[in-house]
């Protein structure tokens, strides 16, 4: 590497992380993270909290009794901390024959008109174990769905109470021999260097899949911010001829290495942030032994081979295009490539040893993520998944550097239309 | 004298277009050497391969003694001409910048900063980003970020281009400045009387191939006292149909006439159709030489049957 090439890597260094660019970079993925974890709160705090009057029709007799009971026990339990948490359920009694859609056209009406949120008919047969009848639940919010859940759990508890009732069986009885026993997930007990054994942990969703996601975002967004960087600075020095001046103190390939160096130290700088106040939020709630010094190591051989592949691909773009509206539409295919893990890492989550997962994680521009993501799920791949993932990553690496270098040398002088892929082709072919 | 650039039977072609054909040159060192041409004959395209951003299809390039054109790259200052500059940067990081690029320290680079920048009357303007520079503030930064390194070659393609006069004189004047200081400096323009006040030696391209070369004096001198300046009362329509005119080149209040006779004899001629008020036996202008080599050939029989 010549000394010339780290002072186009300096340059474009300083010129990034001066940029805005680079500081909405810096502050998208806690802003991203702290605008997800408020909305999560706000949607939590700010709950409906309008009472919801609804009409009852209980032609068994037996079930409006038992449901205001329910009611009474629900509305004192969303106010028990002071502030209430949910709406109120306010049951109103009312009466009509079965066939009578005039009564029902009406109770419609008093909806309309929210003097009612539902109302709910209660068929004469419902305590009979063998009916076919239903409840029905009349509403114009079929959105909401707390009140008719609530309305169906307690009717069906109640009707369950009184059938046992009539069928002379202890309902306590019942409870007490149908009680479940749950389940503990747990890890694998461990055995320390003396041969003592260690009690397995408990399964831990935060530790098991949060930091993996978390250490994968961070190589994500890394990346999303910096490389595509690259397109802008190509472009500039492209339209504004500074390519020219450079190309007559330095090789196109001193040049573009610088570039892809800067933009790398750019997302290494991001990364180090992202990672440092990660690690002290995971510190905080005491998940500090979770993140590894190995899952770094592998954060930053990911980062290096990304940085690579993606850094060239958009100085390809930038170098084949004379303007901003020819990238755009270049631009396309290696968005898709780098938003590949963003729209698949959920279903390696759920199963990461599938031949989709393995699949996935094997493909290069995706490998570095998704790799990332399947080394720090335990139990992890085997060994020489990771050994392929790492040479055909690599390999792309190389070749994409390669051809980017080609394609830079000649495209960087070129002004007018953009080059079409035939002639970068040729371009990548030619001496 | 030793040659700063040699060409030996360069040739470039562009999809099977001859760009620049067969051509040989030698740029003598210290130096100011001037490439002139019409559009499109091939000055760029010269200029590009000897800064090696275009390899030659053909023949040998030497820059200052290597025949590898990348060796001598630090050595070599460069003004393209289309210029560009980041539009982003300070001046004095984007000066350090090339320089750097040149193989120079920043404490190498300051000082000759400072005093390019308060020779061309930009002194303090360091800390100034570029995009809040006039254009012909711009241009002298972009001719000090060519010479910040103090090069031993210094090529600047059309570096007056777009300057007003007062802007063009002080750009000429550090010019004369680098080349005191021993530094070859090849320059492209389109301003004869510039390349005639300026330059040591000069060289039209004409569709690629050498049609000038030599000092001023030579370059006259292959063409003769064949032109003569006159002023009469008639003016041009004094001229119309005498024998000895080839070509006029009315300027209105005077005309320029090549002849294809001795001047005395025209003389008599014009004399005895109309007053005249001056007459001046004298060499073709340079403007007239490329004029004579670039003019359409169809253009230059209108003329001649003027």
């Amino acid at each position: 590497m010549t000394n010339k090439t780290l002072i186009v890597a300096a340059s474009e260094f300083n010129t990034q992380t001066r940029s805005k660019a680079f500081m909405i970079g810096l502050l998208m993925m806690p802003v991203f993270m702290i605008v997800a974890m408020g909305v999560q709160k706000f949607t939590r705090d700010a709950t409906d909290v309008k009472d919801r009057t609804f009409a009852v029709v209980d032609r068994t007799g037996a079930l409006f009794a038992p449901l205001k009971a329910a009611a009474d026990e629900w509305n004192a339990g969303v106010k028990a901390g002071g502030t209430q948490t949910a709406p109120l359920f306010l049951p109103r009694q009312e009466s009509f024959e079965q066939g009578d859609d005039q009564a029902r056209a009406a109770l419609s009406d008093r909806v309309k008109r929210d003097e009612l949120f539902a109302f709910v008919e209660i068929p004469a047969d419902a305590l009979d174990p063998a009916t076919a009848s239903r409840v029905q639940y009349y509403s114009n919010h079929p959105a909401y769905r707390t009140l008719p859940a609530w309305v169906s759990n307690t009717i069906n508890r109640e009707i369950v109470n009184l059938r046992f009732r009539d069928a002379a069986i202890d309902r306590a009885l019942v409870s007490r021999l149908t009680r479940r026993v749950e389940m503990s997930e747990l890890g694998l007990l461990q055995r320390d260097t003396s041969g003592a054994i260690k009690a397995a942990a408990p399964v831990d969703k935060v530790r098991t899949t949060g930091i993996p996601v978390g250490m994968m975002m961070i190589l994500l967004f890394s990346m999303m911010s910096g490389a595509p960087q690259l397109l802008n600075s190509v472009i500039e020095e492209k339209m504004s001829r500074i390519s020219e001046v450079l190309i007559g103190s330095i090789t196109p390939f001193e040049l573009m290495m610088g570039k892809l160096l800067g933009s790398m130290a750019v997302s290494l700088l991001l990364a180090t942030v992202y990672l440092v106040g990660g690690t002290a939020v995971a510190r905080h709630y005491g998940y500090g032994d979770s993140i590894h010094l190995s899952d770094m190591a592998w954060l930053l051989v990911f980062l290096i081979l990304a940085s690579f592949i993606f850094g060239a691909i958009f100085i390809t773009i930038g170098a084949a295009c004379s303007d901003l509206k020819d990238a755009q539409g270049m631009m396309t295919p290696a968005m898709i490539l780098m938003m590949l893990p963003w729209m698949t890492w959920f279903s390696i989550l759920n199963a990461p040893e599938s031949k989709v997962s393995v699949g996935l994680s094997l493909f290069p521009t995706a490998t570095p993520f998704l790799m990332l993501l399947r080394i720090m799920l335990p139990p992890g791949p085997p060994g020489w998944q990771i050994g392929l993932g790492l040479v055909l990553t690599t390999v792309t690496s190389m070749a994409a550097v390669y051809a980017a270098g080609k394609i830079f040398r000649t495209g960087l002088l070129m002004q007018g239309k953009a080059a079409t892929f035939g002639e970068m082709w040729k371009w990548v072919r030619a001496d | 004298m030793h040659s700063a650039i040699r060409l030996t039977d360069v040739t470039k072609r562009f999809d099977g277009v001859t760009a620049v054909d067969r051509l040989t040159l030698a740029v003598p060192g210290g130096s100011i050497y001037g490439f002139i041409g019409p559009n499109g004959s091939g000055k760029t395209t010269t200029l590009r391969m000897i800064m090696h951003l275009l390899l030659p299809d053909e023949g040998r390039i030497e820059v200052l003694g290597s025949a590898d054109t990348r060796a001598a790259r630090d050595r070599v200052g460069y003004l393209p001409e289309e210029r560009g500059l980041y539009k982003k940067m300070q001046v004095r990081r984007l000066l350090r910048y090339y320089g750097r690029l040149k193989g120079r320290s920043i404490a190498e680079l300051d000082p000759v900063i400072d005093e390019w920048l308060a020779r061309l009357g930009m002194a303090g303007w360091g800390d100034r980003k570029i995009e809040t520079l006039s254009k012909g503030m711009s241009q002298k930064v972009q001719f000090v970020a060519a010479v910040v390194s103090r090069p031993e070659l210094l090529i600047l393609d059309e570096p007056f281009s777009g300057l007003d006069p007062v802007n063009a004189e002080a750009l000429k004047d550090a010019v004369l400045e680098v080349r005191r200081h021993g530094t070859t400096v090849v320059f492209s323009t389109h301003d004869m009387a510039t390349a005639e006040r300026m330059c040591d030696r000069i060289f039209m391209i004409f569709k690629g191939r050498k049609v000038l070369d030599g000092t001023l004096d030579e370059i006259q001198a292959e063409y003769g006292f064949d032109t003569v300046r006159v002023r009469t009362a008639a003016g041009a329509a004094a001229l119309a149909g005498l024998p000895a005119v080839e070509s006029v080149n009315d300027y209105g209040q005077q005309q320029e006439v090549r002849l294809t006779s001795e001047p005395q004899a025209f003389l008599r001629q014009l004399a005895a159709r109309t007053d005249v008020y001056h007459f001046e036996v004298t060499r073709p202008s340079l403007h007239d030489i490329f004029v004579r080599i670039a003019r359409p050939p169809q253009e230059r029989e209108g003329v001649a049957a003027k």
